[in-house]
């Protein structure tokens, strides 16, 4: 396991180092000592550690949104912005067949805002039933909604080139 | 000449009666101070000087006004009535230097109140009283002092109360502007009424002495000499300590400009030439404050339920303690001072412990009463660092002047630092992986802001580099393992990990083609050059 990059190798030093000076044995023992601290104890690690959704976010699912197999997911971060997305068993996710994504929805195209500044200037109000997007898949599209009522900061426009991300990881993957 | 030894003659015969500090410094002053305003008396108007005491402009006014500089503005007790009939004999002849020294020197030696005769005006209609030393106090109370040297003597004992430890002061005077008013009103008043006349032109288109500047010059040599003992030059520059001494409600720099900004026919519509009696007198708050110590350094933070500065929601602390209070809460109280400030050199979150070299910060002490010695400084660190619960630690703790600021502050967006974060991926970690991760020098990454801070910073994409970085395996583990690395100023590196929804780019996760976590973070060394270890 310990290999030569391995941060590890002070301690191997080999033979007599009679004319080690003292500022270096002494920042040796400060490394030693910060070593010590940073190495964790495996004992007291989970196997699986949470999330980092799970961790800072409260997951909420809608289910069956306005129409049926229309589950999205939202994460509530205790700030209070939400990140809203397509849950797995979303009908658009089935077959793993995403084709497109389309944010030119409802009266703009919702990936051109700009929203700037501390005060969010120019974010959109939308209402819970408000389009976020249309998913496509090779044979039909699905609108994907807000589900709760608040000012839209962000959205994810690597889906647009990449919408194939949503079948690979639709869990991170979020709108 | 014959006017001092009329003066000393008559100090000789009544010294027991001498009012201020009885020295023999003192007693020159005076003389000298008499032989000043003997000099000024003749080049005054007597009938000008008759008009503005009877509109009620006080002694030292009516000096400022005709550009008379210097110590005579001091001279004890100058009564009107004094003024009015030496400058009148002066009309004829020299024996007026005679009269003014006599009659100052008397009341040198009399110590008793204030003869108010008629001419005499209570409170001066420029000033307001303040250059005739009446004032009130909290409470209404009406205060009195006969001198400029007594008045010196009353903020020496306020100063001395507060026990600071100081070895130099500067004075701050601010008076009501509507001072500027009165002043710009007789002014205009006499232009108007003596406007022709020919010491008119000579004297009176000469800038004035403002009253903040007279009453300065009336107190700061006694003050110095006071409060030191000395009465060299040098304990006038300004540098540990301050006071300020406030005439009236906080001065109004909107009034002020609106007034500079009226010209004079308007400003004789709005106000009454010559202004108005006034039968009060302002109210004197007085201020004795030290300029901030600093206190520079490095901390540690073992702790990750330890905030840096206090964090209080809804009335309940967030966190066990925090930085700020635990160093600020040692420090302060042995140095006897009001509060504290405390500035880091960037920061981190309260989970994330400190280690390493430490991270520089400043500790700004306000109106402290002690400055600490070397000793003292060593028994703070000594204390600090030796706390029962040790979630803080201090290094290279010292008094630090104002450079400290510009230490910490320069390049503090360029400066690196290295971190430790115990990942865990979901996958085994494979050999090759140790050879990516460590291959990457200079690498750039995108970040946008990331979620958890969206609410209140801007949303920006920033570039940053990660200088290096590092694997540290763990024995017994394939899926956790310890990153180390040494980014920019500024890179979030819990985003870095984890990807932040993809808005990291690339992230470790994109990186090793799977999901990661971190699960700590270890701040390991603060690259910057202040507060190290000497």
């Amino acid at each position: 396991m310990d290999d030569s990059d391995n941060y590890n190798n002070k301690n191997d030093t080999p033979s007599a180092s009679f004319c080690v000076n003292s500022s270096e044995q002494e920042r040796s023992k400060e490394e030693q000592e910060l070593h010590e601290l940073v190495v964790p104890n495996l004992r007291d690690l989970p196997v699986t550690p949470p999330s980092a959704v799970e961790a800072n976010f409260v997951c909420y699912f809608a289910p069956d949104f306005m129409k049926p197999a229309h589950d999205q997911y939202i994460y509530r971060h205790a700030n209070g912005l939400c990140v809203i997305g397509l849950a797995p068993t979303h009908v658009a996710l089935k077959e793993k067949g995403v084709t497109a994504v389309d944010f030119n929805v409802g009266k703009s195209n919702r990936s051109e805002i700009k929203v700037t500044g501390k005060r969010k200037k120019n974010a959109q109000h939308f209402e819970a039933n408000t389009a976020l997007c249309k998913v496509c898949t090779s044979d039909a599209s699905y609108i994907v909604r807000c589900c709760v009522k608040g000012s839209l900061l962000e959205v994810n426009d690597r889906l647009i080139d990449q919408p194939g991300l949503l079948n690979s990881s639709f869990c991170i993957t979020g709108a | 000449m014959s006017s001092y030894t009329e003066v000393s003659q008559v100090n000789g015969d009544e010294e027991a009666h001498v009012v201020a500090a009885s020295e023999a410094a003192q007693v020159d002053t005076n003389k000298k101070e008499a032989q000043v305003t003997a000099e000024a008396i003749p080049s005054l108007p007597p009938h000008v000087v008759k008009d503005l005491l009877s509109i009620g402009v006080c002694v030292r006014c009516i000096f400022r006004l005709f550009g008379v500089r210097g110590c005579a503005y001091s001279c004890l007790s100058l009564l009107p009535s004094d003024l009015l009939s030496s400058v009148e004999e002066s009309k004829g002849s020299h024996d007026c230097a005679v009269g003014i020294c006599s009659k100052a020197s008397e009341n040198l030696n009399c110590a008793l109140p204030f003869q108010e005769s008629e001419d005499e005006p209570v409170f001066c209609s420029i000033c307001l009283g303040i250059l005739q030393f009446s004032y009130s106090k909290e409470k209404e109370t009406l205060v009195k002092k006969y001198s400029a040297s007594e008045f010196a003597v009353s903020i020496a004992e306020l100063v001395k109360q507060e026990g600071h430890q100081i070895e130099s002061f500067s004075l701050e005077v601010s008076v009501p502007p509507i001072i500027l008013a009165n002043e710009r009103a007789i002014l205009l008043y006499m232009k108007r009424k003596y406007g022709s006349e020919p010491w008119f032109q000579e004297k009176f288109l000469t800038e004035h002495t403002s009253v903040k500047d007279a009453l300065k010059l009336l107190i700061i040599d006694s003050l110095g000499s006071l409060l030191f003992g000395t009465g060299s030059e040098d304990s006038l520059i300004a540098l540990d300590s301050e006071f300020s001494e406030q005439s009236a409600c906080e001065a109004d720099a909107v009034f002020r400009r609106s007034l500079d900004g009226l010209p004079d026919h308007l400003f004789c519509e709005r106000f009454t030439l010559p202004p108005e009696r006034v039968n009060q007198p302002c109210h004197m708050a007085f201020l004795c404050y030290r300029t901030p110590i600093y206190i520079g350094g490095r901390y540690l933070k073992y702790s990750r339920n330890v905030s840096q500065s206090r964090w209080i929601i809804d009335d309940e602390r967030m966190g066990q303690a925090s930085v700020e209070e635990i160093i600020g809460g040692n420090i302060v109280p042995l140095l006897r001072g009001d509060d504290y400030k405390f500035h880091a050199a960037g920061r981190e979150d309260i989970d994330v412990r400190m280690l390493g070299s430490g991270r520089p910060f400043l500790i700004e002490v306000q109106n402290a009463r002690d400055v600490p010695s070397c000793v003292a400084v060593k028994q703070m660190e000594q204390k600090i660092n030796n706390l029962e619960d040790r979630l803080v630690a201090v290094k290279n703790l010292k008094v630090v002047g104002n450079q400290g600021w510009n230490l910490m502050r320069e390049g503090e967006a360029e400066k690196q630092k290295q971190y430790a974060a115990l990942v865990w991926i979901s996958r085994p970690l494979e050999e090759e992986d140790l050879q990516t991760i460590s291959s990457f020098k200079d690498m750039r990454i995108l970040q946008r802001t990331p979620i958890r801070v969206l609410h209140r910073r801007s949303p920006l994409e920033r570039e940053k580099i990660i200088h290096w970085m590092k694997v540290g395996r763990i024995t017994g583990s394939s899926q956790y393992f310890l990153l180390y690395l040494c980014t920019q100023a500024g890179t979030y590196i819990k985003e870095f990990v984890h990807g932040d929804f993809g808005r990291t780019h690339p992230s470790i996760g994109s990186i090793l083609g799977c999901r990661a976590e971190i699960l700590q973070l270890d701040v390991t060394d603060v690259k910057m050059d202040c507060f190290l270890t000497e």
